[in-house]
């Protein structure tokens, strides 16, 4: 480096008529040891996508084909995928984490971009809402999750206060197994729906304002110009969101795990994958299976993003 | 002239109709909150929760907010919180720096396939890293130390792809300047370049702390030792410990673990508002 900030200083000192060849020549020997400088700049990262992304993701792969604690290892084949795959703790943790997030999805999306255009139609206070709507995004899911036992609480709930009130029924949400998921989806779309509508609030003002004008001019009413110009506009933002949104709630472990610990009580009702994988890996410490269980769930997070991609793709 | 006066009229009525949906729901979203502080401040709630509830407790007193303090395991874990945030937001923002700068004014050969590995670690998630992590941990006898919730931060594939996407926006004549002065590729970044990426290094700052003050599963398998444990583990090993029993302690401990994050929220919230929405627009 230092030698070559020098070659640089020396160049510039000569005067610039006397040789334009060995001008030329450092020039040429200054951009090859500069292309090495750029390595440098990579190699923190590259180092980090080493050992933290690489390494563990091929020896998950070796060790799901073994059967390990931790310290004892003895080949297995297939067996590890054939036990996950025959198991039905696992399909069940499968069916809670799509159920889950196919409410979650299905109602924060439509409800949070509802919400924003509301947002960006008011004249006054739309910075209040937008900070008001995003705060229980910004709360830790696990200090959500552990309000939401309150807040859900069967007998002293305020939900259940307010739907005795109202003559509803009152469901015992996270204490009875048949109503428990419903109780993950609520806290989730609580939690997830601030970061929807900051999304959708910045795609909304990118829209161009002209067409909005031109529709005024053709006599479209507000609803007719949402009808046709703004959600037409927005696609892309909701192929964002419901990519982005089942991602997350694919690897949904945080809220799950403190609502119904590393078994998702009650009766497995709200085990997650993630979950399923953490019990099998750190309270069994059946590495092999839980190696195998990750690769399944890798698997299905890759072919429905995939899916995901497709079906936003033929949208727009 | 009548019909415009009821349009400006219809309009106006819609619009006050609009401001109530937005405050109605804004109410219910804030609810939880409401009555987190206000049970927190029921002493009785710990034996029974206030049924049916209320806005103000009956015999307000700070015996809940009293304990959490004086228990010293929330302050505790809200500075092992902040050690690991803040080691793990330097060093997954400098690295980042570096290798977006690269990405976007470097020309090296791989560049190319390089950038697309790290777009590849976008859609890795942690579940399967789970356990080899862990044993590689274990192996450096380092398992129940900060380094295995720090040290993994130092890649970012959403970092390097916003502070990319940054650099391609300044032009590139400010390099050729500094190059003919010359300046070699360190000294341009760090003194040409460097100093025009505040608004991205402060997304970075901001995403990178909210990643990592939030993160949970890793440390929940890395981290036995209580000693060292971070406020949503802190947080979970109360709750699961208690589950729905002592609300009015549960309701404190949660309130004083959210309050410092809602406070630097306030004060900061146009630059993560715009943070959130950069990752969210650019991701597109």
């Amino acid at each position: 480096m230092a030698n070559n900030s020098v070659e640089a200083a020396n160049t510039t000192t000569q005067s610039v008529n006397t040789n334009t060849h060995t001008e030329s020549k450092t020039m040429k020997k200054k951009k090859r040891s500069s292309q090495w400088t750029w390595y440098i700049f990579l190699i923190p990262s590259f180092l980090g996508i080493l050992l933290f992304m690489v390494y563990p993701i091929a020896e998950s792969l070796r060790l799901s084909f073994f059967k390990s604690n931790g310290t004892i290892e003895t080949f297995t084949g297939l067996a590890n995928f054939r036990t996950v795959l025959t198991s039905g703790p696992f399909w069940n943790s499968v069916w809670n984490t799509f159920y889950i997030g196919i409410f979650q999805i299905l109602i924060t999306i439509p409800l949070g971009f509802i919400f924003a255009t509301l947002i960006n139609s008011v004249s006054k206070g739309k910075n209040f809402f937008k900070v008001l709507y995003f705060l229980p995004n910004v709360t830790s899911i696990v200090a959500a999750a552990m309000i939401f036992q309150f807040v859900l609480h069967p007998e002293m709930g305020i939900l259940n206060y307010i739907l005795g009130s109202l003559g509803l029924p009152t469901p015992g949400w996270f204490s009875d197994p048949a109503t428990s998921k419903w109780g993950v989806i609520l806290l989730a779309v609580w939690h997830w729906i601030g970061f929807v509508i900051i999304i959708c609030l910045a795609n909304l003002q990118a829209i161009s304002s002209e067409m909005y004008e031109a529709a005024k001019i053709d006599g479209a009413s507000g609803f007719q110009q949402w009808l046709f110009i703004t959600i037409p506009n927005m696609t892309g933002t909701f192929a964002f969101l419901l990519i982005t949104g089942w991602i997350g709630a694919l690897q949904r472990f945080n809220e799950v795990y403190v609502v119904g610990g590393p078994n998702g009580s009650p009766a497995r009702s709200i085990q997650t994958m993630g979950a399923f994988i953490y019990e099998r890996g750190f309270t069994g410490f059946e590495f092999g299976i839980a190696s195998a269980a990750t690769y399944i769930m890798f698997i299905i997070i890759l072919i429905f993003t995939f899916i995901n991609l497709k079906v936003s793709k033929m949208k727009i | 002239m009548n019909n415009t006066m009821s349009m400006k009229k219809m309009e106006r009525i819609t619009s006050i109709i609009k401001f109530l949906i937005l405050l109605i729901f804004g109410v219910v979203l804030m609810a939880p909150f409401i009555w987190m502080v206000s049970v927190g401040f029921d002493r009785t709630a710990n034996i029974s929760m206030p049924f049916p509830p209320r806005l103000i407790p009956e015999e307000p007193s700070k015996f809940n907010y009293g304990i959490v303090f004086e228990n010293g395991r929330l302050i505790k874990s809200y500075i092992n919180s902040t050690i690991v945030t803040v080691s793990s937001v330097v060093l997954g923002v400098s690295a980042s720096l570096l290798a977006g700068y690269a990405f976007s004014k470097g020309k090296f050969k791989g560049k190319k396939i390089l950038f697309i590995v790290v777009l590849c670690t976008l859609m890795i998630p942690m579940e399967p890293r789970l356990i080899p992590l862990y044993t590689l941990f274990n192996k450096m006898n380092l398992l129940n130390t900060y380094y295995p919730l720090v040290l993994p931060s130092i890649i970012s594939g959403m970092l390097i792809f916003l502070c990319k996407q940054f650099f391609d926006q300044l032009p590139d004549t400010l390099r050729e300047a500094a190059q003919i002065d010359g300046a070699g590729e360190f000294k341009i970044f760090f003194s040409v370049y460097l100093p025009l990426a505040g608004p991205i290094a402060a997304t970075m700052v901001i995403l990178a702390f909210i990643w990592s003050w939030n993160d949970f599963m890793w440390p929940l398998v890395v981290l036995n030792d209580l000693e060292l444990q971070t406020v949503p583990l802190y947080l979970a090993s109360f709750s699961l410990e208690n589950g729905s029993s002592l609300g009015g302690l549960t309701m404190a401990l949660a309130t004083v673990s959210i309050l410092p994050i809602v406070i630097l929220y306030l004060f900061l919230q146009r630059y993560i508002i715009q943070s959130i929405a950069l990752s969210g627009v650019k991701g597109e």
